[in-house]
């Protein structure tokens, strides 16, 4: 399987991809702090048992902007797209997430999915998440889903009844919510990732 | 240090909870090397006075006093009152979701160590810290790698509760309903463990509804809270009496 990461303002991002029969990706996508960021991404699936495996991660904790815009296009049969994006918003940040997934009439036995969560850290920031499907296809599996929601208050105060002092405890909570796509980074991004948490 | 210090001195603790007054004036004294019991009818504040010793932020405190040690425990936060000694072994544990027991423990400790001014633990020395740990309540070595109270069954997480206790080595342990949903063997295991950390100078106070759990943890000092105040204090024998006569017999 290809497995490739990007680190936006870093590493050269297509905006463009086309799987063809067969072809599995496994694709990372990295928005670290202080980038203002309009990300357009498609991504065709033309070719029986094509596989696409994306996620991402943003991390907007003080004033960034940033806007993805994902589409998923299924125009041959029997192909899986898995979407997980997870971001974290603070300060006067905004984030918008517009993740479309088309599946054509043909698509038959296609398999869809995609996430996005989003962590709110303060009361001034902002996020907007447009999950949307567009299916013409009738023999499919096909979810989205969105979340937006705040640090659990229950396990903070858990943590910090064991000595774990508030910031720290509040990170804890961070890493734990992007572990799912951080896992899929190499060690050195995490570590940077985690050290960028506060 | 004499042994004949009171570790926890509670006086006329009023506390509620989203404007609702639930303790209404509570007494308590501890003394290191005892165990207190703090039994009650559901509704009567018990739960409410762990949560308000153990600084949960949703509790409002609006009268009396608590020293813990010689200090001024209502003014300290949370994680400084686990640096101070206190542990409070919850109900409702909570699950985190992607943090292993071995990370949670690994903070916990430092940051309790940086507090105490100890030097840091090196990873072998933590390592063989939690092993013992963990022998000694009787878990298994893949334990350590397991979400916090991720599903975990209700015995699990009291046994967690327990293994955090030990790992964290409090003066004053409270524990909150430790012998709700636990089968016999995991209650006997918890009791094992609570009593093997009992020492000379440490204190427990459990909270419970049942006699259940005192008949393996075997309490020195019984109280009994009623509608939000401490309305009868005696030993062992009270036990037997609310066995017996249920809590309406019971008045101060």
């Amino acid at each position: 399987m290809d497995k490739r990461v990007y680190v936006f303002g870093r590493d050269s991002v297509p905006q463009y991809l086309r799987l063809e029969a067969g072809e599995e990706l496994m694709m990372t996508l990295v928005m670290l702090p202080g980038t203002d960021l309009r990300i357009p991404l498609e991504v065709d699936l033309v070719g029986p048992g094509a596989s696409l495996d994306l996620a991402g991660v943003y991390l907007c904790p003080e004033a960034e902007h940033v806007d993805l815009r994902v589409l998923v296009r299924h125009t041959s049969a029997g192909c899986h797209s898995r979407q997980l994006f997870k971001g974290i918003v603070g300060g006067t940040a905004d984030a918008a997430f517009d993740g479309l997934i088309y599946v054509a009439r043909d698509a038959q036995q296609t398999q869809a999915y995609q996430e996005n969560h989003t962590l709110l850290l303060s009361e001034t920031a902002r996020v907007e998440s447009r999950p949307q499907l567009e299916i013409y296809a009738d023999d499919v599996q096909c979810s989205h889903g969105a979340t937006t929601g705040y640090l659990n208050p229950d396990e903070l105060f858990y943590l910090r009844s064991r000595g774990i002092p508030e910031p720290e405890a509040r990170r804890l909570q961070m890493i734990a919510f992007l572990a799912p796509v951080l896992n899929r980074l190499p060690e050195e991004l995490i570590e940077e990732i985690h050290a960028g948490l506060s | 240090m004499n042994n004949d210090d009171v570790l926890l001195d509670v006086r006329g603790l009023c506390a509620g909870v989203e404007g609702k007054q639930i303790l209404k004036g509570v007494d308590l004294q501890v003394r290191r090397g005892e165990v207190h019991a703090v039994m009650g009818p559901n509704g009567a504040g018990k739960s409410t006075l762990g949560s308000v010793l153990s600084g949960r932020p949703s509790f409002t405190v609006t009268g009396g006093s608590v020293t813990f040690d010689g200090r001024d425990l209502l003014a300290m936060s949370p994680e400084e009152r686990s640096w101070a000694g206190l542990f409070m072994s919850f109900q409702y544990p909570v699950e985190i979701p992607g943090v292993s027991i071995t990370n949670f423990m690994k903070a916990a400790v430092a940051a309790r160590r940086k507090a105490q001014g100890l030097p840091e633990l090196t990873p072998g020395e933590f390592l063989k810290l939690l092993k013992e740990k963990m022998g000694m309540l009787q878990m298994k070595g893949e334990f350590a790698k397991r979400e916090v109270n991720v599903g975990f069954s209700g015995g699990e997480k009291k046994r967690n509760e327990i293994f955090q206790m030990a790992m964290l080595e409090p003066t004053l342990s409270i524990l909150d309903e430790t012998d709700s949903g636990l089968d016999v063997d995991a209650l006997r295991i918890v009791a094992e463990g609570v009593n093997a950390l009992r020492t000379p100078q440490t204190a427990a106070i459990v909270i419970t509804h049942y006699q259940r759990l005192l008949d393996y943890i075997v309490p020195d000092v019984v109280h009994v809270l009623k509608d939000g105040r401490i309305v009868c204090t005696g030993g062992r024998e009270l036990v037997d009496q609310i066995e017996r006569e249920g809590y309406e017999s019971i008045h101060g």
